[in-house]
């Protein structure tokens, strides 16, 4: 900051580097002055932690794949072979499939902070989109890795996920035919879904943070209160209500990585079944063509999807609203019309539409898990109403409400 | 395409068609000790002697606890052409992360005798179970009676509110009891055979990260100091 008492360090080695690649031009920019907000919140930890388990997928995933054995009829034996002979392979194991429930996790938690304090609003769209394009790739992921162990759920979760194909008119039974590279889920299927989870969706993955990290350095990180901290800067040039990236959040993110670690290990060390949620009781029994489980369910981060996709009785239907339930949030940037960005200077409308949202989302989510009885059924329905209400009628009340009035810098 | 459709809606709501007239019968809790070494070597002596006539435990095949215990691989009936029935008794090494330990207990606990089934025995937790009474020279034979106790006004029966003891075994209940709790504690182990090393390694990496989360909470603290100069 104060470059004027700086002492001129020689680094004969940095010198060295920085004639030939842009290291310190590149930890200026991105981390020692790149200017944040400095009322980052809880909500804004967990945009790291994605990033933190993100990397934890890609170590944990890449021991595990030296020892299974992506085949029909070697796959579910390599992973007990992970298990037992394997030193520290259930570590392995507990970490990699820990980490997905908590990709999950962190990521729907790092959405709803987008939602609330309206980071996806101009200019910040792309970065939201890219954003979700990351969440849409990472449920594809979690459905490719879950086959991988080859249980019962594996693979009858398989069957009926692939099996959406063919309810598209006309081309439906050739693609579903196409994806699963046989007349049913097979070995065939297990060992494409091997690729496909290994190489090719991590790959798009990697490509996708970047784009999302790229977008969010180009305009900055939004805040609580949903002011552009770039409109008031100082003499110096420099955000008045910004500060480094480096040093100050990193530090503040260290604190939370560590408590987030000590939910991680405790599910990893404890509870890594945490009762059939994260890991499902049925996937302890080997793949069975000719019997299907009593109750198929995906694992709970699917859920609010399949509940929708049960909540209509018509099932082209139902795919239909599915991927509308999705494609909507893709769209919220131009939904919501309001003159502020934060819920905290919306009006009523909004904060009671947001209640409604997470109640819906998250009954979506608990009647997904459930077997089918009348009552739940209507439930569903009830949440699915209310989910989509929260989209559709986004830009009547975001425009109709009256909404506080900004201030000119940040309140805390 | 319409038979698809139809498959996927029989799949999607195939927990409607649950088996009716099940018992609601709540299950029994086992208490085990998994460190205890010997009690799960006494329930593995017990499995080899008498559930490995009829069920693997494929993946024990290099652990050593099982060897000791008599759990041995070469014994297994890997190879069993036919079985009564045409039932194919399952593997059972990952039976207690599919079941639960509870259920197993429960299980074992619940057979009783019944002449309409050709085994001449049945099952309070599984009806019309396939498989034969062959804890029954230990625990004796039970016959199964309407209502014995009045407990279950506002629970479900337990497995010893239906079932009397007709003519005891070699073994006592408390024995058959014990017998069993280690049997249960075998196949607990058998299933997360990792499962002392990761909760003694755990509590290490919890305390570490405690002592990481301090260090971290003050170097915050220290950094952060200046930035509350900052305001206004």
């Amino acid at each position: 900051m104060n470059k004027l008492t700086e002492v001129k360090k020689t680094n004969r080695f940095m010198d060295w580097i920085n004639y030939r690649y842009p290291w310190d031009a590149f930890m200026k920019k991105h981390l020692t002055e790149y200017y944040a907000p400095r009322n980052f919140n809880f909500w804004y930890y967990f945009g790291s932690f994605s990033l933190l388990v993100l990397v934890s997928q890609f170590i944990s995933g890449i021991w595990l794949a030296m020892e299974y054995a992506p085949l029909g009829d070697t796959a579910f034996a390599s992973v007990q072979h992970i298990m037992r002979e394997v030193p520290f392979g259930w570590l392995i194991r507990f970490v990699h499939t820990t980490g997905a429930s908590a990709f999950f996790i962190v990521v729907y938690l790092h959405m709803y902070r987008g939602l609330i304090y309206g980071s996806y609003k101009k200019p910040r769209e792309l970065l939201w989109l890219f954003g979700m394009s990351i969440y849409l790739i990472l449920l594809l992921e979690a459905f490719t890795g879950y086959v991988l162990p080859w249980g019962q759920m594996s693979y009858w979760g398989a069957t009926v996920i692939t099996s959406f194909a063919s309810a598209i008119p006309y081309v439906g039974k050739t693609m579903l035919i196409w994806l699963r590279g046989d007349y049913s889920v097979s070995g065939v299927s297990l060992h494409r879904f091997f690729s496909l989870h290994v190489i090719a969706i991590p790959l798009l993955l990697v490509i996708l943070v970047f784009l999302h990290l790229v977008a969010l350095h180009h305009v900055g990180s939004n805040n609580p209160d949903g002011i552009e901290i770039k409109d008031k800067k100082g003499p110096d040039g420099i955000p008045k209500d910004g500060i480094p990236f480096h040093p100050y959040y990193t530090v503040k993110d260290l604190v939370g990585i560590a408590v987030f670690l000590l939910v991680f290990f405790t599910v990893v060390f404890f509870i890594p079944k945490l009762g059939g949620l994260f890991i499902e009781k049925d996937n302890f029994i080997l793949a069975n063509p000719f019997q299907t489980p009593e109750h198929i369910a995906p694992v709970w981060y699917m859920t609010p999807f399949y509940a929708i996709l049960r909540a209509i009785p018509n099932k082209l239907m139902g795919l239909l609203a599915m991927a509308a339930a999705i494609g909507l949030m893709f769209v919220l940037p131009w939904l919501d019309r309001s003159k502020v960005r934060s819920v905290r200077y919306k009006g009523f409308w909004t904060k009671l539409a947001i209640v409604v949202f997470v109640i819906c989302f998250i009954g979506l989510g608990y009647m997904g898990l459930q077997p089918v009885t009348p009552l739940r059924a209507f439930l569903a329905q009830v949440y699915t109403v209310g989910y989509f209400a929260f989209f559709l009628l986004m830009p009547v009340y975001t425009s109709l409400e009256k909404t506080k009035p900004l201030p000119e810098q940040l309140t805390e | 395409m319409m038979r698809n459709l139809l498959i996927i809606f029989l799949l999607l709501f195939s927990s409607v068609l649950k088996a009716e007239g099940v018992p609601a019968i709540a299950l029994a809790q086992v208490s085990i000790d998994p460190s205890d070494v010997a009690s799960i070597k006494r329930g593995g002596k017990f499995f080899a002697t008498n559930c490995m006539s009829c069920h693997t435990m494929v993946y024990l095949r290099y652990d050593k606890i099982a060897q000791e215990a008599g759990v041995l691989y070469d014994k297994m009936p890997i190879n069993v052409a036919s079985w009564p029935f045409g039932i194919r008794p399952p593997d059972l090494s990952l039976e207690a992360d599919v079941r639960g330990d509870d259920w197993i207990y429960t299980y074992l606990h619940s057979f009783y005798q019944d002449s309409t089934r050709p085994t001449g025995v049945n099952n309070l937790l599984v009806p019309n179970t396939a498989m034969p009474d062959i804890v029954a020279p230990y625990q004796g034979t039970q016959v199964r009676v309407t209502e014995k106790g009045s407990s279950a006004l506002f629970h479900a029966y337990q497995w010893y509110d239906l079932l009397v003891l007709d003519k005891q075994g070699t073994m006592t209940p408390e024995q058959f009891d014990a017998a069993m709790t280690d049997l249960v504690n075998f196949l607990h182990y058998a299933a997360s055979p990792y499962e002392q090393q990761q909760h003694r390694i755990g509590w290490w990496v919890l305390g570490f990260m405690l002592i990481l989360l301090v260090m971290f909470y003050f170097l915050k603290k220290e950094y952060w100091k200046d930035v509350k100069k900052h305001k206004k």
